[in-house]
């Protein structure tokens, strides 16, 4: 059976109405035209033809340069059996097309609930700590002078915080090595963070915020978890898996991709941050409790860092931000068990 | 007396208008997708490359002048290498980043060099890819014209306070469009500065003038963490809506401008023309409708949205040929492209045209 369609001289543009035939023998593929004339024959294997995608024409490449196209796709594939395109049949079927979409939503789901995370926790504990130094070093260098200025508190004060510090850290037998760095930060505000190597950054603002010792302590635990748990490490891994597997999935690097995706990707990552801080909250309250001290200071502490900063009406969202609401972290705060 | 002429002034030879059609589907290109993908996942990301040429395929070959469509000839073979070749690129530079961010200026010195050498190569690799009635295209831009075009005017125009941007938006268009071929034949645009001054100096005065409205309507503070009233609120929330408008529909508006003209002033060979109308605010729309519906969708709509934009795009375009285009021949191509042009591709730097 003849299959109609368009010839092609080799390197030329020109098209003809023309026919392909394979063979009584089955080895050979020609090109003849309206009047039987023959325009290309060679071997069936020397021949290349296109995969079936849509409905896109098929062509017909011979090795001179020549090329058949024809719109036939049913019929090139009975004609030459073995080029049916199991691939194309895949893409035709709706059904398929939903069971992919579901497999793809599950895979999506179990990457983010607990690939990207666990790899993050792999790589965080196979980073070197002259790496973990070198990161926490460079972050410290962003922030200092701009953000982070000397201490600014009298020096009996800085001593009685270094030593609660020093019992804090003793509290904790994980045998992670802390530090504590007193810094002024008039922008900042209020904070505390704990850096990869064991640093923990306190402001002078969060220190004059303090009412007790207790509510120190308590802001210490938390931060002093965080490095426990490795969680800048991992969350400086956490935030760049994601794109990376979007970019070697999709190979698409380009502009649309990244911005149809960049709501997404920073909920997720918001949402890994809140479980960071849950974590580190739930060990600093039983450490708290095993010192037989009260993780309600603390609780109060958080309610009275987000009146001053966001006043009465609260920080905003909490599915949107870094940290849980505060109210529920200090719910559960105060419902912390002791141990 | 009988004014009319006794013969009829010799007739240019008939010239065929075909204009541009996309026959693709969303609902056929939606299973296509979302089967690559899939695949892609179920092999740990091997498979992309072949979804990525599949993908280009379909809509190369629903992209129709006349009667023939585009067709891409890509190998995934060497896409995969090549991408494996600029991930390990990446990662070196991430490494660098994380490790020692001092030598990072280095990087970005071996990135400016690489980068005239990148964009000749990803559009080399595109155009000896994509072929039309069994002629394939080709591209001659060097190293140096594209370091003169992307780098050296763009330079110039920052320099000049922006006062030659207009010639650097040339500049490129000219590297890309005048070293690019048909098979022997050469296309080649002569672009009206004059009209570029002008779309520019638009786009410069929207924005300007947003700036003005946002500012406005902030009293120039957008300090997120202060208390506000509602009414405050709902002022910065017209101001962000107003300035995402002005500065991402600024841009694609002056784009399908600045496309039009460079189509409308584009030749192949001697008689071969063009002639683009893309709607700036048309284009504008469907470029910030698509994203917006993708992003709501969760991606599901990223087909769609794909069909919409070439469906719309061919449409605005015709081709002024004198005759058949049968006369066209391809060059004798030397055998197999280098892996440069694969490296290249990962990055898809998109030119537009
Ligand atoms: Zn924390």
């Amino acid at each position: 059976m003849p299959l109609p369609g368009f010839y092609f001289p080799p390197g030329s543009a020109r098209q003809t109405e023309a026919e392909l035939y394979l063979t009584a023998d089955g080895k050979y593929l020609e090109v003849r035209d309206g009047g039987g004339t023959l325009l290309a024959s060679a071997p069936r294997r020397q021949v290349t033809v296109t995969s079936r995608l849509g409905n896109l024409r098929r062509k017909v490449a011979y090795p001179d340069g020549a090329l058949f196209e024809t719109a036939d796709n049913d019929g090139i594939d009975a004609l030459l059996t073995g080029h049916n395109g199991a691939l194309a049949r895949l893409e035709r079927s709706w059904r398929l097309a939903a069971l992919s979409l579901l497999a793809i939503a599950a895979c999506t789901a179990l990457f983010i609930l607990y690939g990207v995370p666990r790899s993050a926790e792999w790589l965080a504990r196979e980073t070197p700590p002259s790496a973990s130094r070198v990161i926490a070093d460079q972050t410290l260098k962003a922030m200092e002078g701009k953000f982070l200025l000397p201490t600014g508190l009298p020096l009996a004060r800085q001593q009685r915080i270094r030593d609660r510090f020093a019992r804090v850290a003793g509290w904790e037998a994980s045998g992670h090595g802390y530090d504590l760095l007193l810094r002024n930060a008039p922008h900042v505000g209020p904070n505390a963070f704990a850096l990869p190597d064991g640093r923990i950054v306190v402001t002078d603002q969060l220190v004059l915020m303090a009412k007790s010792d207790t509510e120190l302590d308590g802001v210490l635990a938390h931060e002093m978890a965080h490095v426990n748990h490795s969680h800048g490490l991992r969350s400086v891994y956490q935030a760049s898996l994601i794109p990376a597997a979007i970019a070697f999935i999709t190979g698409d690097a380009s502009q649309f991709a990244q911005m149809t995706v960049i709501l997404p990707a920073i909920l997720v990552q918001s949402a890994y941050s809140r479980k960071f801080e849950q974590q580190a909250d739930d060990d600093a309250a039983i450490l708290l409790r095993r010192q037989g001290e009260d993780p309600a200071a603390l609780a109060g502490f958080l309610e009275r860092m987000e009146l001053k900063t966001c006043g009465k009406t609260g920080c905003g969202p909490s599915w949107l931000g870094s940290h849980p609401a505060t109210s529920a972290r200090a719910a559960r705060l105060r419902r912390a068990p002791a141990q | 007396m009988d004014t009319r002429p006794l013969a009829a002034p010799q007739a240019p030879a008939a010239s065929l208008r075909n204009t541009m059609r996309f026959e693709g589907s969303a609902g056929e290109y939606f299973k296509i997708w979302i089967v690559n993908i899939a695949l892609t996942i179920v092999t740990l990301g091997i498979f992309s490359a072949w979804a990525k040429v599949r993908s280009k395929r379909y809509f190369y070959g629903n992209t129709y002048i006349g009667t023939n469509a585009f067709d891409y000839h890509a190998a995934p073979l060497r896409i995969l290498l090549g991408r494996a070749i600029a991930f390990g690129f990446l990662l070196a530079y991430s490494l660098t980043a994380a490790i020692s961010p001092k030598l990072i200026g280095l990087w970005y010195l071996l990135f400016l060099a690489a980068l005239p050498w990148l964009i000749k190569s990803s559009l080399r690799f595109a155009a000896r890819n994509t072929s039309y009635r069994n002629v394939r295209f080709d591209f001659h831009g060097s190293y140096w014209g594209a370091c003169k075009a992307f780098i050296l005017w763009q330079m110039l125009a920052v320099v000049t306070l922006l006062s030659l941007l207009p010639f650097a938006h040339r500049a490129r268009d000219y590297y890309h469009i005048n070293n690019n071929r048909y098979g022997q034949t050469a296309f080649q645009a002569e672009i009206p500065v004059g009209k570029l001054y002008k779309y520019y100096g638009l786009a410069l005065l929207a924005i300007l003038g947003a700036l003005a409205v946002i500012v406005g309507l902030t009293g120039g503070t957008m300090n997120i963490f202060k208390p506000a009233d509602g009414l405050v609120i709902a002022a910065r929330i017209v101001a962000v809506i107003f300035g995402a408008v002005a500065f991402w529909g600024a841009p694609a508006y002056l784009g399908a401008l600045t496309f039009n003209l460079a189509l409308n002033n584009t030749r192949l060979g001697e008689n071969v023309t063009f002639e683009s109308h893309l709607s700036p605010v048309r284009m504008t729309w469907i470029v910030f409708s698509n994203i917006l519906l993708t992003m709501i969708s969760l991606g599901l709509l990223y087909p769609w949205a794909r069909v919409r934009r070439a469906r719309y795009m061919a449409e605005c375009m015709t081709v002024v040929s004198p005759a058949d285009a049968g006369d066209f021949q391809s060059m004798p191509m030397p055998a197999g492209n280098t892996i440069g042009e694969e490296v290249a591709s990962f990055f898809d730097i998109d030119f537009g045209l």
